[in-house]
């Protein structure tokens, strides 16, 4: 009862902010509302029991990726008129009729193929009962276990990223003509 | 799993005969019903806690100034002037709701919202008590740091949708502090997580004792010197001063919210507030023992065994003991960080990020590697268990 009222809010809350991210004509908003449509996606884990996997989405997403996102809108100066000096709009249509009617045909046929791939898997899958134990844990032991490598590797990545932002980001020498 | 408020009324033979009998009487099993009621008085009791304390926040610092630099402060509304939050509010509520032409509206609205709901969504897991916890979550000190970025994201609005170059310069300062003072808050709260080897509160809690050299604090020198990394960066992360560069009223008028007025104003100003409580909260949860109460107290053995006191009574008292253990600790951390404000100097901005980058992050990390040693070499032991076996095999001194 309390998850599927909870699935539902979820649900409404990512397709809702979704939408509004791709209809919306501001970019600010847009990044508001993919705040929204983010913390509908944590809520959807929660609902399947993927605690560890909710907290890591709302510290990952909301916490760093969308106040990047605003920082570098605001730092570009996103929110400029969409037609320029000459009324004109600056980011075209993105086709007419016949390309959309090309690409629903298209996205029709692959959904079939891709449906009759999936479909054993999904015929196959069993209903299992929801376990209701967190994930904390084994997640814990995995990654300095089995996935150890995997754990080293991303943490390397990390570490080169972090050090070419420090590169970058070192003041020049300024050579001084006296 | 994670536990709740409603387990801790599930243990009492009283809540069972309460369910069946409410059961009985509806016609359907209550359990469910009777859940969501306990959440609720539970929400409502927390929600207005809180609120009061933030609003008792305000008077609280204005007192506490006044004393420091030797005037009077608020003594009009009530006694002591004690009631002066409450006619803050309502000449609040009063005010003109004023929302500049050029702002963006949207922005504008939700911004104060946002504050409030990173701040009070944490309530959700702030250990009061053992079992007046809303939900101990298994990932609570997770979700907590998750959720309280919101705050981060509200003051950047703020800031932005204002379309004035205070409020801009006050939330891009606000927006890039918090980023920044959460890598060693965070940090340091790992190496907690590290000793303790779980990420709920109630774990983190448990593995300390009462008294104070059962706590993390002194359990060995790293974690000593990450409660006052953690301290610095909790000052910073919620804006304080002498952090409290993003509304510094000598430079940017009042910062990200100087265009907000009435109640959205009230809302940044009481988000700020309470937010203090809960980083005091977490804070003394992490390293102060939290809501540990000495003598089997909490739990009620003391009373069960000695004098027979019914266990759901002795267990009530237990609980009221526990909140007070956690209350008092958080509100003389909150008293510290007043004290703080109206003490020391503003630092300026470049100096802040030197503080935080160039200090704070390489003691922070030093601090978890060096927990993790403790763990490996030690066992966990803190450092009075090791001096004793010293002491014992040594002779002693």
């Amino acid at each position: 009862m309390f998850d599927q009222i909870f699935f539902i809010l979820s649900a409404v809350l990512t397709m809702g902010g979704a939408l509004a991210v791709v209809f919306t004509r501001n970019l600010m908003h847009a990044c508001v509302f993919l705040l929204a449509a983010l913390f509908g996606v944590a809520g959807l884990y929660a609902t399947l029991n993927a605690d560890f996997l909710a907290a890591t989405q709302l510290v990952v997403y909301a916490g760093g990726v969308v106040i990047l996102m605003l920082f570098a809108i605001m730092l570009t100066g996103g929110v400029q008129s969409g037609f320029n000096k000459f009324g004109i709009e600056k980011i075209p249509g993105m086709g007419n009729g016949k390309t959309f009617t090309a690409a629903i045909v298209a996205v029709v046929v692959m959904c079939f193929v891709i449906f009759k791939l999936l479909r054993n898997a999904v015929l196959i899958a069993p209903k299992g009962e929801m376990v209701n134990e967190s994930t904390v844990e084994k997640l814990g032991t995995l990654l300095v276990t089995d996935h150890v490598l995997a754990f080293e590797l991303s943490s390397i990545l990390l570490l080169g990223a972090l050090i070419g932002a420090a590169v970058i980001a070192r003041p020049r020498h300024i050579k001084e003509d006296v | 799993m994670n536990k709740t408020i409603v387990d801790y009324f599930a243990q009492f033979d009283e809540h069972q005969a309460f369910v069946a009998k409410a059961s009985e009487l509806m016609g359907f099993n209550a359990a469910p019903l009777i859940t969501f009621i306990i959440f609720a008085a539970a929400a409502v009791i927390v929600l207005g806690a809180l609120a009061t304390v933030g609003g008792l926040g305000t008077y609280a610092e204005r007192k506490i100034s006044a004393d420091i630099q030797m005037r009077q402060g608020p003594n009009r509304v009530g006694p002591f002037g004690i009631l002066q939050f409450l006619a803050d509010g309502v000449k609040m509520m009063m005010k003109e709701d004023i929302i500049p032409r050029h702002a963006d509206k949207l922005t504008f609205n939700i911004a104060p919202l946002l504050c409030m709901l990173g701040v009070m969504a944490t309530f959700a897991v702030l250990p009061f008590s053992s079992g007046f916890t809303m939900t101990d979550l298994d990932v609570g000190i997770f979700y907590l740091i998750g959720v309280s970025s919101l705050v981060g994201v509200g003051i950047f609005l703020g800031g932005y949708s204002s379309n004035s170059k205070w409020s801009m310069l006050g939330g891009m300062r606000g927006a890039s502090q918090i980023i920044s003072y959460e890598v060693p808050v965070t940090l340091s709260i790992l190496a907690i997580v590290i000793l303790a080897g779980g990420l709920s509160f109630g774990a983190v809690v448990d593995a300390q004792g009462a008294w104070p050299h059962q706590w993390y604090l002194f359990h060995n020198p790293f974690t000593f010197i990450g409660f006052i990394v953690l301290f610095i960066g909790i000052l910073a992360e919620t804006n304080r001063a002498p952090f409290d560069l993003p509304e510094a009223e000598s430079e940017l008028v009042s910062g990200y919210h100087t265009e907000f007025t009435g109640m959205r104003f009230g809302f940044f100003a009481l988000a700020e507030y309470m937010e203090v409580f809960v980083v005091c909260g977490v804070a003394s949860a992490l390293f102060l023992g939290g809501y540990n109460v000495p003598f089997g107290l909490g739990d009620g053995t003391f009373l069960i065994e000695k004098l027979n006191v019914p266990a759901i009574h002795a267990k009530g008292i237990g609980q009221l003991l526990q909140v007070g253990s956690f209350v008092s600790k958080t509100l003389a951390l909150y008293y510290v960080v007043i004290w703080i404000r109206w003490t020391l100097p503003r630092l300026r901005v470049d100096h802040l990020m030197t503080l935080c980058w160039k200090y704070l992050t390489p003691i922070a990390l030093f601090n978890l590697v060096g927990c993790a040693f403790w763990m490996y070499f030690f066992n966990g032991e803190s450092i009075w268990h090791l001096l004793g076996q010293l002491g014992g095999s040594g002779g002693g001194h």
